[in-house]
């Protein structure tokens, strides 16, 4: 156990879809030879493939103490790299229009907007997806060199490049499948929750450039921070398929009240735009626990009660969002494990 | 570890193996003759040379004929993780030659392997990336690759007890000589499971695959008579990395 644990919150109602976070990180981390697949955050659209394609599906994590049998993920399932051919079209004098090589099967957010159908009614939100630095990482049990480490003095979870040797144990162990190989240097990699940049006092890319400010970010042992009242005083967040095992520290605000048209602002218990099974499917039993709250509080704030909840959600400035505490955090050189 | 117990153990597993296929106990015998390999894992000899350490990098060069090849049985590992399926036993043999010359011995080993698993990599570290797009992945992301080891404890070890077989011991470290089909040669040296670590050296090392068959040549240092080595041999159709291989036991170098 670390003795702090940094924490991420994401309200669903809030998230755009708009991928700015993917490439605030991409820019930041996977801008590199073998990381093109590598979206350590990713945006989906739910209900979806996700992606890669099909992870939740596929198993991983841990049962009755025990990891759990899983697959990796093929270049298929993260969408081949494809190319146009704007040379031939416009030095070779090819006719036809510009066309993508290989043909593209899948990719990130590959089913954008599709969603599923509820009733008569189509319906989707997205779904932002980031390594959930894990309490019981089954990534970190999963790999013979000890390689990933959860550090100690903030809980965030890393792979050392230098003892990884690619054998891929931990991406089929992750049920997030959240690790990625890079086939260039024949190791896996993933996200580090921007831990160089909070070390200088700096929230997460993602984070920071979220136009939604859906992301609220701390230590979930600090009392004062958005994360902690979010997940243990309001008790508003979950995490993604707790069922898995892993004790994640990603949370989400589910989304719980989104308006139906011709009904606008009956929840999805009343008249459900979003089925209460696919929350269900997603956070476990206790969401419907959470959109009860939620909506306890929204219909009290609407007749006019103040509500410090609702106000954190709604994140108007960073200082609400984020509390970082570098001071906290007395950075330790790795402890065991071979050098 | 006493040096004989091990080989006698590979032998019983051949007999065993064999045995599956047999009906009678005449054919039983038979076969056996004739299945055990020619050594059983006791020794290896390795010749002198007549030919350079440089003709004897290329495992296809006609000279390799001169030197006598040696059999020796491969054992699988068994399951090393709870979520692991146990893999079959595609490779039960693996022929190696031993050769001295201009003071190194250069290691040939032949094995057959119906699947040539190996990739192009777009591009090895170190080379520069300014100026041109990102290189496209190859289909490896799930794929693993052919591979080839040599190991031998990095000092002489006292008589019958030699460092264990995976990696060697805490205080007694081992040389591995490693080949990967699709990222080439590596020195590593370990001390115990789990432990192995990366030089950064490489050795000269040529591998063709011909025919169903990987013919591979190493050329390692001098390394002394009395030193025992071991061969493992990875089968990336199997999801082989790690410690999920193909292994012989110690053997003594002649």
């Amino acid at each position: 156990m670390s003795r702090h644990q940094y924490a991420m919150v994401m309200d669903l109602n809030k998230c755009l879809g708009c991928q700015t976070c993917t490439i605030a990180c991409k820019k930041l981390w996977t801008d590199r030879d073998g990381t093109q697949h590598m979206y350590w955050n990713n945006v989906e659209t739910r209900p979806g493939i996700g992606y890669p394609r099909q992870w939740d599906q596929v198993g991983g994590g841990w049962k009755d103490g025990q990891l759990q049998p899983s697959k990796q993920p093929t270049l298929d399932d993260y969408g081949a790299p494809w190319e146009f051919d704007y040379e031939q079209r416009l030095f070779e004098g090819k006719k036809k229009p510009v066309m993508s090589s290989p043909d593209p099967i899948s990719g990130p957010n590959w089913d954008e907007d599709v969603g599923a159908l509820n009733g008569d009614d189509n319906f989707y939100f997205y779904l932002p997806r980031i390594c959930n630095h894990c309490t019981n990482p089954a990534c970190l049990a999963a790999c013979p060199r000890q390689a990933i480490y959860k550090r100690e003095e903030d809980g965030i979870v890393v792979l050392d490049q230098e003892r990884c040797e690619g054998y891929r144990y931990c991406i089929a162990a992750c049920p997030y499948k959240k690790i990625y190989f890079n086939e260039i240097t024949g190791k896996s990699e993933k996200c580090i929750f921007c831990y160089p940049r909070l070390e200088k006092g700096q929230v997460n890319a993602c984070a920071a450039q979220c136009p939604g400010r859906l992301r609220f970010v701390g230590l979930l042992d600090d009392p004062n921070s958005a994360v902690h009242k979010l997940v243990h005083l309001y008790k508003v967040a979950l995490p993604l398929f707790p069922e898995k095992g892993t004790l994640p520290n990603v949370f989400y605000v589910p989304p719980f009240n989104p308006p139906k048209r011709a009904n606008y602002g009956k929840s999805i218990l009343e008249d459900p735009r979003l089925p209460l099974e696919y929350l269900l499917y997603l956070f476990g039993p206790e969401v419907k626990t959470i959109v009860v709250r939620l909506e306890a509080e929204l219909k009290s704030a609407q007749n006019g009660t103040p509500s410090e909840l609702l106000q954190l959600l709604i994140g108007r400035d960073a200082e609400t969002r984020y509390q970082i505490r570098p001071q906290l955090v007395q950075i330790q050189p790795r402890i065991g494990g071979h050098s | 570890m006493k040096t004989t117990s091990i080989p006698l153990l590979a032998a019983a597993i051949v007999l065993l193996v064999s045995s599956t296929f047999v009906a009678s106990v005449d054919a039983q015998q038979k076969l056996a003759k004739t299945a055990v390999p020619d050594r059983t894992g006791l020794s290896l000899h390795a010749s002198d040379a007549t030919a350079s350490a440089q003709t004897l990098r290329n495992p296809m060069a006609p000279d390799w004929t001169r030197i006598p090849s040696q059999r020796i049985a491969l054992n699988r590992t068994p399951p090393l993780y709870d979520t692991e399926v146990p893999a079959a036993l595609e490779i039960p043999y693996v022929d190696v030659r031993l050769a001295r010359a201009e003071g190194k011995l250069i290691v040939q080993m032949i094995w057959r392997d119906a699947t040539q698993d190996t990739a192009q990599i777009a591009t090895l570290p170190g080379t520069p990336t300014e100026g041109r797009p990102h290189k496209e992945l190859t289909e490896a992301t799930d794929r693993f690759f052919d591979s080839a080891a040599v190991m031998h404890p990095q000092h002489a070890p006292a008589e019958d007890v030699w460092p264990s077989l995976q990696m060697g011991d805490p205080g007694q470290p081992v040389t591995i000589y490693f080949w990967n089909s699709a990222r080439g040669a590596a020195r590593m040296q370990a001390e115990g499971r789990g432990t192995t670590k990366r030089t950064g050296e490489s050795f000269p090392c040529q591998a063709t695959y011909l025919d169903g068959a990987w013919n591979l040549a190493m050329e390692l240092d001098g390394i002394p008579s009395g030193m025992p080595l071991a061969f493992a041999i990875w089968n990336g159709s199997q999801q082989d990395r790690d410690g999920r291989k193909y292994f012989t036991t110690w053997l003594k170098l002649e």
